[in-house]
């Protein structure tokens, strides 16, 4: 028989709070258990119900139980109504396992109190692999739960706020698009009520001038149609693509005009303005291309006026350049400056900051419009 | 020739309605109803027979266009144009219509829009160019405009 393994008996742990001071004595590290700040337990597996058979003055000090109160007991007693089911079933199977295992749990003191345990459990088996006891400290770490729950707390009073705070953003940018949109319609409606008054009034007028009259002012008000029509069709409402609009427009004048015989020439550059000058910038050009149309062309043998038209619009640093051309009987006749027409294109050309020149082409006439149109990519010039 | 249409017109604004019903006529069309909210456009539909339907989204008792599509579109009794100020309120599926004339219109895009839905609903598909300012709805698109 091996005299060094039989020295102490297996449960000396036991002896040492069951003899007290003798045995302890000569045992350094039963000594510095029992003192160390750290509350530890052992317990007995290997009795009824698994009781606590060591705890040291560091655990009494924790619990606020006496000795005589612990020994002998399951440590269930620390659980209570608020400590975890998921903990505790962590616990049992970790017993049951004999495995080790670290858990926070909200335990119990003897006078009701609670405090978060950072618990630790290991299986403690002698050299055949045979459990003997399981070893088991406690750590009050209440502190780094309170700033914890604090912490998650904080971050869910704060998320909070900020879904509040975002639901409200959220809903006045909806009450922006549906207030835009409502706008939107009625200038949309009252713009097809004032085609709708002009025309009426053009049916009812037997004056030929008067028709005509009142047929350019339909033009006019249509050419503003298509441009809020646009402008809110596409996604972006700020901007505006006028060469787009200079397409639609030349095909609906030549279409609806019934002049088949005119060619048009389009030279058109993707070109976007920003949208508060879309309507003078279109006005302009609806009526160069609609005084072309009427007052370019000569009656030919055929009883038509043929011709083409061109349009052309680029955007040399940081201009728009927009060219309206025709081959047809020139400017001659055409310098009609009392003209309403041309007052208007003035004008426009004025509000824009444009220069506007008209050129003989021989034949027929150009005019130049060249206008700042700022860069076109704002957001990208850093 | 086509035979011209029969037009069935729902729009809460008088003026418009009128001015739309001239240039209905002076295509060579004809209207045969004018409705200006669901209840009215129930009635006429159930007592007319329309080829095409201008169909307004906003009516006298609200945004009950959709509905008047549907309710047409049940009926199969005639074709569905939404003629609105406001085309995003039309719903994906377009509740059965052809497509949309987005207002303001001018007289040339509902001239040409007319002239567009008569071939397209005497004899589809239609051979002339989808005027400017018409939008079809994904179904019809498939339909009267493949693979453009």
């Amino acid at each position: 028989m091996d005299w060094k393994k039989t020295r102490e008996p297996a449960d000396a742990w036991h002896m040492t709070d069951d003899l007290h001071v003798e045995q302890g004595k000569g045992d350094p590290f039963a000594a510095a258990i029992r003192a160390t700040r750290m509350s530890m337990i052992i317990t007995d597996p290997r009795r009824q119900d698994n009781p606590i058979v060591f705890a040291n003055d560091a655990f009494l000090r924790l619990t606020g139980y006496e000795r005589h109160e612990v020994i002998g007991k399951n440590c269930r007693f620390l659980q209570g109504p608020k400590s975890d089911k998921a903990a505790i079933a962590e616990i049992r199977a970790a017993i049951e396992n004999e495995t080790d295992l670290s858990v926070d749990i909200l335990n119990y003191r003897k006078d009701g109190s609670s405090f978060w345990n950072a618990l630790y459990i290991s299986p403690v088996s002698n050299d055949k692999g045979e459990l003997q006891f399981f070893f088991a400290s406690q750590l009050d770490v209440s502190d780094r739960k309170r700033s914890e729950h604090r912490i998650t707390a904080d971050k869910d009073r704060f998320e909070k706020a900020v879904r509040e705070r975002t639901a409200e953003l959220e809903a006045a940018l909806e009450a922006q698009t549906t207030l835009l949109h409502e706008v939107d319609h009625r200038v949309k409606n009252n713009l097809q009520m004032i085609s709708s008054l002009i025309l009426m009034q053009s049916r009812a007028a037997s004056d030929e001038n008067l028709k005509r009259s009142l047929g350019t002012m339909l033009e006019r008000i249509e050419a503003l149609s298509t441009v809020h029509r646009r402008l809110y069709q596409s996604k972006d409402v700020s901007k505006f693509d006028v060469s787009d609009f200079a397409r639609d427009l030349v095909s609906e004048l030549l279409t609806a005009s019934g002049r088949s015989e005119i060619n048009p020439k389009l030279d058109l550059e993707s070109i976007i303005i920003p949208a508060e000058k879309a309507t003078p910038v279109a006005l302009m050009v609806n009526e160069l291309l609609t005084n072309a149309l009427k007052h370019a062309f000569k009656e030919g043998p055929d009883g038509t006026r043929s011709g083409s038209i061109g349009i052309k619009m680029s955007q040399p640093d940081g201009h728009l350049n927009i060219e309206v051309s025709d081959d047809g009987v020139g400017m001659a006749d055409a310098n009609g400056d009392a003209s309403f027409g041309m007052r208007l294109i003035k004008s426009l050309a004025r509000q824009l900051r444009a220069d506007i020149e008209w050129r003989d082409a021989g034949p027929g006439t150009r005019v130049v419009i060249s206008m700042p149109n700022g860069p076109q990519h704002k957001g990208n010039l850093s | 020739m086509n035979e011209p249409l029969k037009v069935l017109i729902v729009e809460d604004e008088a003026l418009l309605a009128m001015e739309l019903e001239s240039l209905v006529q002076d295509a060579g069309h004809s209207v045969v109803g004018w409705a200006t909210s669901l209840a009215e456009a129930r009635e006429v539909v159930d007592s007319t027979r329309a080829d095409i339907a201008f169909v307004d989204i906003h009516l006298t008792d609200g945004p009950t266009g959709i509905d008047v599509a549907e309710y047409i579109d049940d009926r199969k009794n005639s074709m569905v144009v939404f003629m609105t100020a406001n085309p995003k309120r039309i719903p994906d599926h377009f509740a059965g219509a052809i497509g949309v004339i987005a207002k303001p219109y001018t007289v040339h895009g509902v001239t040409s829009a007319l002239r567009y839905l008569q071939e397209g609903v005497r004899r589809p598909p239609p051979t002339s160019e989808r005027p400017a300012g018409f939008t079809l709805s994904p179904a019809f698109e498939t339909v009267w405009a493949p693979g453009r």
